[in-house]
């Protein structure tokens, strides 16, 4: 029975594809009037639009039924109660759009992640008036941030998942403020194209082979030949640490069994190569180096990186970790990697 | 369709007190006319779901609900036989509010419980309109109102917040809706039959009349009409409102025409004397009578018409406060001639009821010669002998009359009435019975006249040859003061008294009629704005010959200015804080340099990159820096600020320059 062909497309289908349609319209048309955003924005009057929402629809309509009602019954106080309920969706109109304009927005960064997890892109929302800004939340196609309140003066930042899929550069072309304040009746919004982006690492690899014992340069020396000169910090207690190297002074301060670490001149020190790794596919061999990089880095061990045409010599901490990421992520990008490598060089 | 979770977690805890107090403010003035069952399902929802909110519990399931829907529509159709009307229509409303809270589950369902409020605030505003309905309908909308922004509000925002942001808007929102109110065009004609609410009480006149029945009259202070005169107010003896006649008598009741039966000509009304105008603003009586002065001669109220026994009816019940203008002759004459048909209906009794007082017209008539005569001794008879006037007199058995005339002679006007057309009826006199009221208390503040439902009356009409219908009115011979002075005067006394008080009923006396004032005005002006009192209005504001295109502009055009106005308050109530002088010329310099600074990144750690990255010289940016951290937080003379000002220009101009 179902298989009957039907003259006219599904309905559903029509209605998704004009709606499609009419959004990228929309969007084509505020991004040529509004231009290329910079990444401090506050927002004019004439990039706020306004529409009513679902439940501004059905107020509408019943206020109609109300009208017509008190018309016919000529019933004077209804005829207050209504035009009340008028007013206030009138007011309400204009103080949902008064409560985006005037708002500054600004890129806050994003921190780099794997691919597969979601991009934060962090979005700084100053609220440089003298009143509350009350329900406001930043959104794309596919995210929406969680709603705040802005106090005068008061400065917030609304982070913005995007999923990733790949490694490289993911991009935040658009994404959108709004509110619903006070009523619900109406939505308030705006577009802002500051062409935002981040950098995505290669998803580690699974499962992996250790590093190739070659590659240690310091002789064989693994974590357990760790040094005990200087004393560098404190971790997580796990089996089999020398019960001589538990803080237990912090532990009757916090409860929790630490132990100490001690960073020594003979630290291991290993070279990560892409030519090295043992899998055929590029990718696959990036993943397996993030991996590599992810383990080495939470064990504190310093670790080199040698790209084809690229080398980071050994060395650890959160900025041996991120340009050795980046590398990976860019790898193969040749604009991105020179881009990119400048930028890091230039803020390092 | 996979089943929606029935679980809560809380998460409605902050507004879902509000929407059930919205909800409960909206229901409060349908509670005395609502069968206790709904009140009581109302209240036990209400009461469940916040309790399972509370603990976390679970909704109760779909078919359950829909179980409950069912009986109730089926329990509202028992209890009113209909579900049309205001009756009916604002209990299922409630119902549909209760069963509706027990399947909300997300803050956005409640939004429905907040339309159906506002259509419960809506109805009982159709049932009526006191004076304290318009604070009530202002409360309830702020209530709601402030119940829906807490449904979206954020946990950590107080409740007094959302009361504050809703009052602020309705105060916004209210000069709009006074312009709406006042411009929009009124429509005379209803688009549709309004249902009438016969499930409410009404003091107005009962329509048969069975003295002996009651044995008291309840004494309502309600008001019945009000009554503007254009000149001087008729004596207090010629003050007789008509409403309806009563011509058949089976011996116990007296009724009205049967419309098909009894006689239908007209009589011819021959006017004598000036004619008094004057205004009266009806309060719903749910009956088809309209009341006027004796005897109404013209009258303004529209599908209105004269019954053959000069009776004032409407083609609908008055089911709303109207007002009309009439015209009436106190003094008049009606067509001598009286058909055979008609005197015979006039004068029909039920021959086996109350023998002795037949008895007693036939020996009465035998001693006065006259008809005139005849009804003169009556009227002494009622006046000399041992009668009283009462409100609490005896109930009367069978033969009513006979034991009001012989046995008991205590009564009000009814009794009066009734024995006094019998008695005229028993020798062949044509007599009637008129309901209405009689008398009426000036208020000297508002110089109206109240007529409550308290002056309700009867008197009677007979016909003489060469004289046509005159009024009779029995009672006075009784209780004259009842006719002269009104009922309500002597009635405020007489309450003073049985409290020992004298000077304070003064006092509440005054209160009371500057209350009825209040009423009046409200009546007059706010409920009776319609589409002649609008056409007066918009003609003294001076828009010459005034309809409605032209009310639409003027409304439209005065809701914009006024948006405008709140528009204009909004960016007032957004502006920007003080701009300090100093961050302003920063801004600039940083504009200028061409680097965007990160957020929150501190001038020294911008000055240290921009010297780098900008164009400007990287000692130019040092001292235009340091300059700026000096007027920030060096001493505070004026000096640093002058020469950081000075720097910040002379960038501008360089850079001018460098452009042109």
């Amino acid at each position: 029975m179902s298989s009957i062909p039907w003259p006219f497309p599904n309905p559903a289908a029509l209605r998704r594809y004009v709606q499609g349609a009419v959004t990228r319209r929309a969007r084509r048309w505020a991004k040529n009037r509004q231009g290329q955003d910079s990444s401090v924005t506050v927002l004019s009057p004439g990039r706020v639009y306004i529409l009513p929402t679902g439940v501004g629809i059905v107020f509408a309509l019943m206020i109609f039924a109300m009208l017509l009602g008190s018309m016919n019954y000529n019933n004077n106080l209804s005829f207050v109660l209504t035009f009340l309920l008028i007013a206030l969706g009138l007011v309400s109109m204009h103080q949902c759009q008064r409560n985006l304009v005037g708002l500054e927005l600004s890129f806050a960064g994003a921190e780099p992640v794997f691919a597969g997890q979601a991009a934060e892109f962090r979005i700084a929302i100053t609220n440089l008036s003298r009143s509350r800004r009350s329900g406001l939340c930043v959104y794309t196609d596919a995210a929406v941030s969680e709603t705040g309140d802005l106090k005068r003066g008061e400065s917030r930042i609304f982070v913005l998942p995007v999923v990733t899929e790949e490694r490289g550069i993911v991009r935040l072309e658009r994404f959108g403020i709004r509110t619903l304040f006070p009523f619900e009746l109406f939505r308030a919004w705006a577009w802002l194209h500051m062409d935002l982006e981040s950098i995505v690492y290669p998803r580690p690899a699974d499962v992996a082979p250790p590093p190739p014992a070659s590659q240690t340069s310091h002789g064989h020396r693994q974590h357990d030949a760790r040094g005990e000169e200087d004393f560098a910090g404190l971790r997580k207690f796990h089996s089999g640490d020398s019960p001589r190297h538990v803080a237990w002074k912090a532990y009757a301060r916090s409860g929790q069994l630490l132990s100490k670490q001690f960073a020594g001149a003979d630290i291991s020190s290993q070279w990560f190569e892409f030519d090295a790794v043992p899998a055929d596919d590029p990718e696959d061999r990036l993943c397996i180096l993030t991996r590599w990089i992810v383990e080495a880095d939470r064990t504190g061990e310093d670790y080199g990186l040698r790209l084809p045409g690229l080398e980071f010599p050994p060395g650890h901490g959160d900025d041996q970790r991120h340009r050795c990421l980046e590398a990976l992520a860019l790898f193969g990008d040749a604009d991105m990697r020179s881009a990119h490598g400048e930028g890091s060089d230039g803020a390092g | 369709m996979p089943a929606r979770p029935r679980g809560t977690d809380g998460s409605l805890l902050p507004s879902l007190p509000w929407t059930l107090a919205a909800l409960g403010f909206a229901i409060a003035p349908h509670l005395a006319y609502l069968p206790p069952w709904i009140t009581a399902a109302v209240v036990g929802c209400a009461a469940w779901r916040y309790a399972i909110e509370k603990r976390r519990r679970a909704l109760p399931t779909g078919w359950f609900r829909g179980l409950l829907a069912l009986a109730c529509f089926l329990g509202v159709l028992g209890t009113y036989a209909t579900i049309s009307g205001v009756g009916p229509g604002s209990a299922l409303l409630a119902i549909m509010a209760a069963l509706k809270l027990l399947e909300t589950r997300r803050r956005r369902d409640q939004f429905v419980l907040l339309f159906i409020s506002i259509f419960l605030v809506m109805s009982s505003l159709l049932r009526e309109q006191y004076i304290w309905s318009l604070p009530y309908l202002v409360v309830a909308v702020m209530l709601i109102m402030t119940a829906w922004l807490r449904m979206s509000a954020l946990r950590t925002e107080s409740p007094r917040d959302s009361l504050t942001a809703g009052a602020r808007l309705i105060g916004y929102a209210a000069p709009i809706a006074i312009v709406m109110w006042i411009f929009f065009p009124r429509i005379a004609t209803p688009f549709w039959a309004v249902p009438i609410d016969t499930s409410r009480a009404t003091s107005g006149l009962s329509e048969t009349m069975s003295p002996g029945d009651i044995s008291s009259l309840s004494l309502s202070n309600e008001v019945a009409f009000r009554v503007s005169f254009d000149a001087a107010l008729p004596a207090p003896r010629d003050r007789y409102w008509r409403g309806l006649v009563l011509t058949r008598f089976n011996g116990r009741t007296w009724t009205g025409n049967d419309p098909f039966m009894g006689p239908r000509a007209h009589e011819q009304v021959v006017p004598i004397g000036d004619p008094v105008t004057y205004e009266i603003t009806l309060e719903p009586t749910r009956q088809i009578w309209v009341f006027a002065l004796d005897m109404p001669w013209t009258w303004t109220l529209p599908r209105t018409f004269m019954g053959p026994q000069q009776q004032l009816a409407r083609s609908q019940p008055i089911d709303q406060r109207v007002a009309y203008r009439a015209e009436s002759y106190p003094r008049y004459r009606t067509d001598v001639e009286l058909r055979r048909y008609a005197r015979d209906w006039y004068i029909s009794l039920p021959p086996e009821s109350n023998p002795r007082t037949l008895a007693l017209a036939r020996e009465m008539l035998e001693v006065a010669e006259s008809s005139s005569a005849y009804i003169e001794a009556v009227l002494a008879k009622f006046n000399a002998e041992e009668f009283f006037y009462t409100l609490e007199p005896p109930a009367l058995g069978s033969d009513p009359v006979d034991r009001f005339l012989f046995e008991t002679r205590r009564g009000f006007c009814e009794h009066y009435a009734s024995a006094f057309a019998v008695l005229m009826r028993a020798v062949g006199i044509p007599a009637r019975i008129v309901l209405g009221y009689q008398g009426g208390e000036v208020n000297p503040l508002g110089g109206h006249l109240i007529v409550r439902q308290a002056d309700a009356h009867a008197w009677t009409e007979v016909w003489l040859p060469e004289r046509g219908w005159i009024r009779v009115d029995p009672t006075a011979a009784v209780a004259p003061e009842r006719i002269d002075s009104g009922l309500s005067g002597a009635m405020f006394d007489g309450v003073a008294a049985a409290w020992g008080l004298s000077a304070p009923s003064q006092w509440l006396h005054q209160m009371t009629l500057t209350w009825d004032l209040i009423n009046a005005r409200w009546n007059d002006w706010i409920l009776g704005y319609g589409p002649d009192m609008q056409r007066g209005f918009m003609e003294w504001l001076g828009m010459d010959d005034p309809d409605w295109q032209k009310m639409m502009l003027t409304l439209i055009a005065g809701v914009g200015v006024l948006i405008t106005l709140v528009s204009g308050l909004l960016l007032w109530r957004y502006r920007a804080p003080r701009k300090d002088r100093a961050a302003a010329l920063y801004q600039r310099f940083v504009k200028k340099s061409g680097v965007v600074p990160t957020v929150g990144e501190p001038p020294l750690a911008f000055a240290q990159r921009a010297s780098r990255a900008s164009a400007l010289p990287p000692d130019t940016i040092d001292r235009i820096t340091r300059l700026y951290l000096e007027t920030r937080y060096g001493s505070a003379h004026g000096d640093a600020m002058a020469r950081f000002s000075a720097a910040v220009r002379a960038l501008h101009f360089a850079g001018g320059k460098k452009a042109a």
